[in-house]
C-alpha cells in the first residue's frame, strides 16, 4: 500500500507545529523536509512550489528508469495503522511564561527557561523545563571536560542535570501523567545513564504513541546495535516505521534492505533531499560510485548550501581521482561553514589527492578537534599516516577508529596494513582476519591477506592461496589475485591448477586490451604446459603470440617452436 | 605522537591536602612563641610535628584518606588534643564557601613560610624552614594554587564541600544504618543504574570472600590480601569491613555519580597503582577479584582515556582468568596505542625512536598464546619477534624473547619443530632436535643476558640450564675414551652450583639501592602499623607476637628487594628440591621446599606454592604414611580453593591412587587413573608430566590386576612416548616398571636387562634413589632365579641398603627388608633355625612401614614369612600372632571396601 501523499502531508504539518513548540528544532527540520519532500501532482501546482523539487533531471530520470518497472509495483501486504494527532492542550493562563520561556530557549538561555518554568504544571512546560534543563548540563559538560583535560586525556565528564531530570520525569511517569515528549527525554536520560534496556521500552512507548519526532527514532537507533534487538522491538506500523527501519538496516551493514525501503519510500516522498543521500550512503557502501555521484550532483543542484553527508561525496571524488571537483566542492563548503567536521574533511580529502599529507594530516585533525568521534576523519588520518610512513600514529589513529565502531572494516584493514609495513606480518593477520570477517565480499581484502601470508617469512602457501581464491570468488576487478593464483601454483608445481588460471588470466587481459610482462608470463607458461602435455597445437598458437615481444621470451619461443616443429613431424610419422 | 603520555610529576590540590595544611598552619602559626596555643608540651606539639611530616610524605599515594579516615588518624595521634584539633580543621574546612576564602586561607598559608633571606632566626618564634619536608610540601602546595585557573579553584571548593559533606553523611549513616534513608536511593528497581549494580555486586562479593575468611581459617592469606586490596590505603585490614566497603563504594560513587569528577591524580600516582594491581594479579593469578577490578578499571578508563596502561590491566585480568578472546583483544588495543612505550619496565627512555616497541607486543602475544597452551601459534609469534627485534636491534627484548622461547621448548610437550623455527636459526637449525636445539638458544640467551646485564634474565636463564642439566644428558663429543673421564652434567654439585648461581641474584639486589619511588609507600604504611599491627599472612599465631617495630621493618627489608626476584630465587628452590628428590636426598629436598613455602610465599605465584605444597604432602605420604599426608592434604585444599590450574589436585589423586593400590581397591584405582587422565588433557594445553604420570599410573593399576600383557603394552608405549620427547628421566621409571611386570609374571631372565637398562639410565642422570630401587628389583629377579642366585641377590641388596634405609620410603625400604629376609631363607648356608634375629629383625621393621601405609599385600607376605621362621625356631606364642595379623590384612586385601573408610567419599 503506497502511503496516502494527503495524510502524510496533513499530519507532518501538524508535527512541525507541535516540534516548533517544543523547541525540538531538528526534529522539526526533518520534518519538514520530509513534507517539503513529498511528490506533488505538476498539474495542480504553480511552478514556482517546485522550485526545491526539481528531482526529476535528466540524469536521475535516465537512472531511474531502469528501474522503474520495480519501484512502481505495490507493496503488497503492509497496512499502516493511522496514529491519532493528539490535540494541543490549551494552557491559556501559562501561555505567557510559556512563550517567554521559548524565547529564552531559542536564544539558548537555558537554565532561564528552566527556572521560568519551574512552578508550572502541564505537559509541555514539564517537557521543555527538563529539556532545557538537560542542555545546560550538556553544555556545562561539555565545558568540564575541556576544563579537567589532564595529561591523561580528556574525562567523561558526566551532566549532572541526570538525575534531577530522571526524579521529575519518573514521578510523572508513576502519575501516568507523562506524554510522548516526556518519554522520549526519559529515554533519553536513561540512555545517558546507561540503563539501555529500559530507554529502550521507553522509546518505543513514545515512537508509538507520537511517532513524528524523527529524534526519538535516531535515539532508538542508536540502542539497536544487533538484528536481534531490531527485531525484538514492539512498533506500530506507522509509516515513520520505515524510515527508521531504512536507517537501522543502514546501521546493521544491511545495505540491499535498506536501499529497498529507501526505494519504497521514495514513491510518496519523490524528492526528499534527505531519502537521496541516505540511498547515496547505502550505494556508496555497496561500491556503487558511479550512482552515488550522480545523486550527489543532483543534491547539490537541489540544495547547494548542504553540508550534511558532503564528506561522502568528497570520498567519491577523492577515489575517482577527480582533483577539481574536489577543490570546486571544498571550496563550496568552506565558504560555506568551515568549523564543521565535514568541511574539515573534505578539505583534508583534496590535500591527500594533491600528495600534500601533512596539511591534509592537519585538517583531518582540525575535524576531529570539532568531532573527537567522528570516525571517518580518524580512518582518513590513519591513511594519511600511512603515506607518510609514520606508522605508530597510523596505527593510533586506526585503534582510535576501531574503538568508536568496531565494524569499520577500512580502519581494521589499516591496522593490518601498518603492521604489515612494519615487518609484523603475522601480527597483521589478525587484523586482516578481523577486516575480512566484516567484509567478506571484498575482494581488495583478501587479496591483502593473501600477501600477508605469501611473504616467506611466513610461507604459509597453501593459506595464502585460499585466500587468493576468496579473492577471485568475489569480483576482483584488477584481478590480482588470478595472477597470483596461477604463479603460486606453478612454485609448488601444481601445473594444472598453474595452467587453468593463466588461461583465465590471459583470456581477461584479452578482454580487457591490456599488455604487460603478465601476459608474457602467461604465454611462456602456457606454450611449455601445453607442449609437455602433448597438445601442439594450441603451444603453438601461444609461441607464435609471443613472437611479438622482445627479451629471452622471444628466443625461447623461438627454440619452442622448433621443438614443436621436430615433435609433430615425428608424430606424424609415426 | 598522539599515543605518547608525557610522564608529569605535578602537584594537584585536594581537599586532603587542605586539610593537611590547615593543620599544618595550626603547627606554624606565624609570628608565636615556642609551644603555640593548644599545645601543652613540646612533645605533643613535636607529635603532630611527625605526624604531619608521615602525611605529606604519603601524599603521592593513589587514594587518599576521606575526610573521616584522616581525622580517625588524627585521633590517634592527637590524643587530648582530638577535640579541638578536628573542630578546627572541620570547622575551618566549612568555613571555606567562595572562592574568596580559598584565596585567602592561601595567602594565610604563605604567612608561616620564613623568608629565605631572613638568615637570623629568633630562636623563640617558630618559622617552618622553606627548605625542610614541611616547607617544600607547603611550597608545593602554594606554587599548585597560583597555577591554578579560576575554573580549578572552581573545581576546588566543590570538593572541599563534598569532602565535608561526606564526612558528615558517614557519621549520620553510621547512625542510621539503613539504605532506605539513601536520599538518592532509587525510585524502583528498575531505575537502578548500572554502577550501583556493578557496586553491589562487587560489595556482595567481598562480603561473601569475608565470610569465607571466616570459615576456613587457612583461607587468611589470600582473602586478606583481597581486603587490603580493595579498601588500599583507606583503611587498616583491623578495622571493619563493612566500613571500609562504605568508604570505598563512597568513593567511587561520588567519582561516578557527582557532576564534580575530578582526575586528581598524577601520571605517576596511578602507574605506581597499576603496576602494584599487576603484581598482584600475576601472583594471584586466578583467584584475583576480576569483575571488581574490572570495574575500577573501567572508570579509571572513563577518567583518563589517554591512560593505555589500562588496557594492559584488562589484558593481565583476563588472562589470568582464562577469557582469551578478552585478554587478546586488550592486548591488541594496549599496543596499538601504546606502541609499547609506555609502562614498560625495561624500556630505557633514551632510547626513543620513531619506530615504537612494536616487537614488545609480539613477545607478550607469544607468551599469552603459550599461556593459553598454542604452542605452535606461540612460536610462530615468538619468530617473528625475533626477525622484528634484530631488525630493530632491541637487544634487550630479544633476550627476553629467547628466553621465552626457552621456556616454551622446555615445559611444553613438541616432538618436532621444524619449519617453524627455520627463520630464527636458519644455519643449523633442522639438524638438530628440540633439546639439542633448546640447549644452543638457552646458552645462546644467556650469554646475551649476561652481555646485556640484565641480571633477572641471566638468573632465570641459569634456573633453567640447571632444569635442562637435571633432565638431560650432554655427552662429550669422544664418547667412547675413558670411562672415567666421563663426567656428566647431570651430576648434582654441578646442577646445584646452577641453581646457587641464580639465587646470587639477592645479593646483587641488596646492595644497590633499588628503592627510589617507594617513599610515599614506606610513610602510609608506617602510619597503618601505628595503628594496628598488620599481622604477616601465612603464619598468624608467629606474628602476633612480633611487635609493630617487627613488621616494620620486615616490611621495609622485603622492599627493598622487587618481587620477581624474590619470585626468582624461590623458584631456584623450588627447583632445587625436586633435583634433590631426584637424587635421592629425601631431606634435603623437604629442607628446600620448606624453605620456599615458609620464606617465599609472599612473592611467589601461588601455582608454585600449590606445587611446593604438594612436595610437601608427598614427602608426609612416603615417609609418615597416609594418615598424615591426607591431613596435610585438607589443609592445602583449604588454602589454595580459589586457584583454577591448581596443583593440589594431581596430589591428591596421586596419593589416592598409591593408596588404593596397596589396600587392593582396583576398581578406585583405575577410576583415579581415569581422573588423572583427564586432567593431563585440559583446556589450557597439554601436561606431558602429567600425561607420563597418568599412564605410568594406569600400567601400574594393571599390574595390581596381573593383567601383564597390557600392562606391558601400556608401558611399552609409554617408553616410546618419553623416547619421542625426549624425557629420559621418566624413561628410566618406565624401565624399572617394565622389569616389575616380567617379574611378577614370572619371566625373570626377561626383566633383568630391564633392570639393568634402567640401573645404567639412573646412573647417567644420578637418580640414586631410583637405582636403589632397580638394584632392589634386579635383587628380587636374581632370587626368583632359584636359590643358587640368593647370594648374589644378598650382595646385591646390602649394596642398595645404604642409600635405600638412608632416604627411601617406607614402602622401598620394607620391599628392601622382606627382600633381604627371604634371600637369608633361600640360602641353604644360613640357617634360620640357629638365628632368628637376623630375619626377624628386618621383617619386623618391614612390618611396621607397610601398616602405616596399609599395603596389606606386602604386610601379609611378611608376616607369613614372620610366621614361618618363627615356627621355625620355635616360638609358638609369636607365631599365632603373626599368623593372626597375616589372616587380617589377607582378609582387609580381599573385601578392600569398608564402608567406615573416610576416604572414600574424597574424589
Amino acid at each position: 500500500m503506497v502511503i496516502d501523499k494527503q495524510t502524510c502531508r496533513t499530519e507532518l504539518r501538524i508535527a512541525i507545529q507541535h516540534l516548533t513548540d517544543r523547541c525540538l528544532h531538528s526534529a522539526s527540520k526533518w520534518a519538514a523536509e520530509q513534507l517539503v519532500g513529498i511528490e506533488h501532482d505538476p498539474t495542480k501546482n504553480p511552478p514556482s512550489h517546485t522550485r526545491l523539487q526539481r528531482g526529476s533531471s535528466s540524469i536521475l530520470r535516465r537512472f531511474r528508469a531502469t528501474d522503474e518497472t520495480i519501484t512502481c509495483t505495490p507493496i503488497a501486504g503492509t497496512s499502516y495503522v493511522s496514529t491519532p494527532v493528539p490535540e494541543e492542550e490549551d494552557e491559556a493562563v501559562d501561555t505567557d511564561l510559556y512563550l517567554l520561556a521559548k524565547s529564552y530557549f531559542n536564544c539558548r538561555e537555558y537554565r532561564r527557561v528552566a527556572h521560568v518554568l519551574s512552578d508550572q504544571t502541564g505537559n509541555k512546560a514539564l517537557f521543555l523545563k527538563c529539556y532545557a534543563l538537560y542542555l545546560a548540563g550538556e553544555k556545562r559538560k561539555e565545558e568540564e571536560t575541556i576544563e579537567l583535560e589532564g595529561p591523561l586525556g580528556k574525562p567523561d565528564a558526566v551532566n549532572a542535570e541526570l538525575v534531577s531530570i530522571e526524579r521529575d520525569l519518573a514521578a510523572a511517569r508513576n502519575n501516568g501523567s507523562i506524554d510522548s515528549f516526556g518519554l522520549y527525554l526519559y529515554g533519553l536520560v536513561l540512555k545517558a545513564k546507561g540503563n539501555e534496556n529500559l530507554a529502550r521500552t521507553l522509546l518505543v512507548e513514545s515512537v508509538n504513541t507520537y511517532p513524528w519526532n524523527w529524534t526519538t527514532w535516531s535515539e532508538l537507533r542508536s540502542l539497536c546495535t544487533t538484528t536481534d534487538t531490531l527485531n525484538g522491538l514492539k512498533l506500530n506500523n506507522h509509516w515513520m516505521k520505515d524510515f527508521f527501519l531504512a536507517s537501522t538496516y543502514h546501521e546493521l551493514r544491511m545495505h540491499n534492505e535498506s536501499l529497498t525501503k529507501y526505494d519504497q519510500l521514495q514513491l510518496t516522498f519523490g524528492s526528499s533531499n534527505y531519502i537521496k543521500a541516505q540511498i547515496a550512503k547505502a550505494e556508496y557502501s555497496l561500491r556503487d560510485f558511479e550512482h552515488v555521484e550522480v545523486i550527489f550532483e543532483e543534491l547539490l543542484r537541489t540544495d547547494p548550501y548542504r553540508i550534511d553527508d558532503m564528506d561522502m561525496y568528497s570520498n567519491v571524488l577523492y577515489a575517482k581521482e577527480c582533483a577539481s571537483g574536489l577543490s570546486y566542492l571544498a571550496h563550496r563548503v568552506f565558504s560555506t561553514d568551515k568549523y564543521r567536521p565535514e568541511s574539515c574533511c573534505i578539505i583534508g580529502n583534496y590535500y591527500s589527492l594533491k600528495g600534500l599529507h601533512e596539511k591534509s594530516v592537519m585538517y583531518f585533525q582540525r575535524a576531529l578537534k570539532l568531532d573527537k568521534k567522528f570516525l571517518s576523519a580518524w580512518t582518513l588520518m590513519g591513511h594519511e599516516y600511512v603515506e607518510m610512513k609514520n606508522t605508530p600514529a597510523a596505527v593510533d589513529a586506526y585503534r582510535r577508529a576501531v574503538d568508536i565502531s568496531p565494524c569499520d572494516y577500512r580502519a581494521w584493514y589499516g591496522l593490518g596494513q601498518a603492521y604489515e609495513m612494519m615487518a609484523m606480518p603475522y601480527y597483521a593477520l589478525h587484523y586482516f582476519k578481523k577486516a575480512v570477517f566484516l567484509q567478506p565480499g571484498d575482494s581488495r581484502l583478501w587479496i591483502a591477506m593473501g600477501q600477508c601470508y605469501e611473504r616467506n617469512d611466513i610461507g604459509m602457501i597453501d593459506k595464502a592461496i585460499k585466500c587468493y581464491k576468496r579473492a577471485t570468488d568475489c569480483n576482483d576487478r584488477e584481478a590480482i589475485a588470478i595472477h597470483k593464483l596461477a604463479s603460486l601454483h606453478k612454485e609448488l608445481g601444481q601445473n594444472d591448477e598453474a595452467a587453468y588460471y593463466y588461461k583465465k588470466d590471459l583470456e581477461r587481459m584479452e578482454d580487457e586490451e591490456r599488455d604487460g610482462p603478465n601476459i608474457v608470463e602467461a604465454l611462456s607458461f602456457l606454450s611449455s604446459y601445453c607442449r609437455e602435455h602433448g597438445r601442439f597445437e594450441d603451444a603453438e598458437v601461444y609461441c607464435i603470440r609471443l613472437l611479438d615481444y622482445n627479451g629471452p621470451e622471444k628466443e625461447m619461443a623461438k627454440d619452442l617452436l622448433q621443438e614443436i616443429k621436430f615433435a609433430q613431424s615425428q608424430h606424424f610419422s609415426s | 605522537m598522539a599515543g605518547m603520555v608525557k610522564p608529569q610529576s605535578g602537584f594537584v590540590i585536594t581537599p586532603h591536602k587542605v586539610s593537611i595544611c590547615i593543620l599544618l598552619q595550626v603547627y606554624a602559626p606565624s609570628g608565636q612563641l615556642s609551644v603555640p596555643y593548644p599545645f601543652d608540651s613540646i612533645s605533643q606539639h613535636n607529635r603532630l610535628g611527625l605526624f604531619l611530616i608521615a602525611l605529606t610524605k604519603s601524599c603521592d599515594d593513589i587514594l587518599e584518606p576521606t575526610l573521616d579516615d584522616s581525622l580517625k588518624l588524627l585521633k590517634e595521634f592527637g590524643g587530648l588534643l582530638y577535640n579541638w584539633l578536628t573542630d578546627h580543621v572541620t570547622g575551618r574546612l566549612s568555613s571555606i564557601s567562595s572562592p574568596d576564602d580559598l584565596f585567602t586561607f592561601f595567602t594565610g598559608l604563605r604567612g608561616i613560610l620564613a623568608g629565605l633571606e631572613t638568615s637570623v632566626i629568633d630562636d623563640d618564634q617558630i618559622n617552618l624552614d622553606p627548605n625542610s619536608n614541611l616547607g617544600l610540601y607547603l611550597r608545593r602546595f602554594l606554587l599548585a594554587f597560583n597555577n591554578l585557573s579560576f575554573e580549578g579553584m572552581c573545581h576546588l571548593l566543590t570538593n572541599i564541600k563534598s569532602y565535608c559533606k561526606e564526612a558528615f553523611s558517614s557519621y549520620g549513616m553510621s547512625h542510621l544504618d539503613d539504605a532506605s534513608n539513601d536520599p538518592e536511593a532509587p525510585l524502583e528497581y528498575e531505575n537502578m543504574d548500572l554502577e550501583n549494580i556493578v557496586l553491589q555486586n562487587f560489595t556482595e562479593e567481598l562480603e561473601s570472600r569475608k565470610k569465607s575468611t571466616e570459615q576456613v581459617p587457612f583461607h587468611n592469606h589470600s582473602s586478606k590480601a583481597l581486603i587490603s586490596l580493595v579498601e588500599d590505603i583507606t583503611v587498616s585490614p583491623g578495622q571493619k569491613v563493612k566500613q571500609s566497603l562504605r568508604s570505598e563504594t563512597q568513593m567511587q560513587s561520588t567519582s561516578v555519580e557527582s557532576s564534580d569528577v575530578i582526575f586528581q591524580r598524577t601520571n605517576w600516582q596511578i602507574q605506581g597503582f597499576l603496576s602494584e594491581k599487576a603484581e598482584m594479579i600475576e601472583k594471584l593469578g586466578s583467584s584475583f577479584p576480576m569483575s571488581a577490578f574490572e570495574s575500577v578499571l573501567k572508570l579509571l578508563q572513563n577518567l583518563a582515556p589517554e591512560l593505555h596502561r589500562v588496557h594492559f590491566l584488562r589484558y593481565l585480568n583476563s588472562l589470568y582468568h582464562n577469557d582469551y578472546p578478552v585478554a587478546l583483544e586488550n592486548l591488541n588495543r594496549y599496543f596499538d596505542y601504546s606502541a609499547g612505550m609506555e609502562g614498560s619496565d625495561f624500556v630505557p627512555p633514551i632510547n626513543y625512536t620513531n619506530n615504537g616497541r612494536y616487537e614488545i607486543a609480539l613477545l607478550s602475544l607469544g607468551m599469552t598464546h603459550f599461556y593459553f597452551g598454542h604452542p605452535k601459534l606461540a612460536l610462530n609469534v615468538l619468530t617473528e619477534a625475533v626477525r622484528v627485534c634484530q631488525l630493530h636491534s632491541d637487544d634487550t627484548c630479544l633476550a627476553y624473547t629467547l628466553t621465552a622461547i626457552c621456556n616454551l621448548l622446555s615445559e611444553v610437550g613438541i616432538s618436532n619443530i621444524t619449519g617453524i623455527m627455520g627463520a630464527s636459526d636458519s644455519h643449523d637449525s633442522t639438524s638438530l632436535s628440540v633439546q639439542q636445539q633448546l640447549f644452543v638458544l638457552l646458552r645462546r640467551s644467556l650469554k646475551r643476558a649476561d652481555s646485556l646485564k640484565l641480571k633477572r634474565l641471566v638468573a632465570s636463564n641459569q634456573l633453567a640450564l640447571a632444569k635442562f642439566d637435571l633432565k638431560h644428558v650432554q655427552r662429550p663429543l669422544l664418547s667412547f675414551g675413558p670411562k672415567a673421564s666421563i663426567q656428566l652434567r647431570t651430576n648434582p654439585t654441578d646442577v646445584c652450583k646452577k641453581l646457587r648461581l641464580s639465587s646470587q641474584l639477592i645479593h646483587q639486589f641488596d646492595n644497590e639501592s633499588s628503592i627510589v619511588t617507594i617513599d610515599g609507600a614506606l610513610s602510609t604504611s608506617w602510619l597503618k602499623n601505628q595503628r594496628e599491627p598488620t599481622t604477616t599472612l601465612v603464619f598468624p599465631q608467629e606474628s602476633e607476637l612480633q611487635s609493630n617495630r617487627d613488621t616494620f621493618y620486615s616490611w621495609l627489608q622485603s622492599s627493598s628487594v622487587p618481587g620477581s626476584v624474590l619470585q626468582l630465587v624461590g623458584s631456584s628452590f623450588l627447583v632445587s628440591a625436586t633435583s634433590w628428590e631426584l637424587y635421592g636426598s629425601a631431606s634435603l629436598a623437604r629442607s628446600n621446599a620448606l624453605v620456599f613455602a615458609t620464606c617465599f610465599a609472599d612473592s611467589a605465584s601461588s601455582a608454585d606454592l600449590a606445587l611446593a605444597y604438594g612436595k610437601l604432602i608427598q614427602h608426609l605420604a612416603v615417609y609418615k604414611g597416609y594418615k598424615e599426608a591426607f591431613a596435610a592434604l585438607k589443609i592445602a585444599e583449604a588454602k589454595f580453593l580459589s586457584v583454577s590450574k591448581s596443583g593440589i589436585l594431581p596430589v591428591k589423586l596421586q596419593l589416592l591412587h598409591e593408596r588404593a593400590l596397596h589396600r587392593g581397591h582396583l576398581k578406585l584405582a583405575q577410576q583415579i587413573c581415569d581422573e588423572l587422565g583427564v586432567l593431563a588433557s585440559s583446556v589450557t594445553g597439554v601436561d606431558m608430566e602429567i600425561k607420563i604420570e597418568a599412564s605410568l599410573r594406569r600400567a601400574r593399576t594393571l599390574l595390581a590386576a596381573n593383567e601383564f600383557n597390557e600392562a606391558a603394552s601400556v608401558a611399552h608405549s609409554l617408553f616410546c612416548k618419553c623416547y619421542k620427547f625426549n624425557m629420559h628421566v621418566e624413561n628410566a621409571s618406565v624401565l624399572l616398571l617394565l622389569a616389575e611386570i616380567h617379574k611378577r609374571s614370572g619371566n625373570c631372565v626377561l626383566g633383568i636387562p630391564y633392570a639393568l637398562a634402567s640401573i645404567s639410565f639412573c646412573e647417567s642422570f644420578n637418580l640414586d634413589i631410583l637405582r636403589g630401587a632397580a638394584t632392589l628389583t634386579l635383587a628380587e629377579l636374581w632370587l626368583l632365579l632359584g636359590p643358587r642366585h640368593a647370594k648374589r641377590a644378598l650382595n646385591l641388596i646390602h649394596s642398595a641398603f645404604p642409600i635405600i634405609l638412608g632416604q627411601g620410603g617406607l614402602e622401598l625400604q620394607s620391599r628392601a627388608h622382606i627382600a633381604e629376609a627371604k634371600c637369608y631363607l633361600s640360602d641353604s648356608s644360613i640357617s634360620v633355625s640357629e638365628d632368628p634375629d637376623i630375619v626377624l629383625d628386618s621383617l619386623r621393621q618391614a612390618c611396621e612401614g607397610l601398616e602405616a601405609l596399609e599395603y596389606h599385600e606386602m604386610a601379609a607376605e611378611a608376616y607369613y614369612l614372620m610366621a614361618i621362621v618363627l615356627d621355625k625356631s620355635g616360638q609358638v606364642e609369636e607365631r599365632e600372632e603373626a599368623a593372626a595379623r597375616f589372616k587380617q590384612h589377607i582378609t582387609a586385601l580381599e573385601n578392600p571396601i569398608k564402608p567406615e573408610d573416610p576416604l572414600v567419599n574424597l574424589l
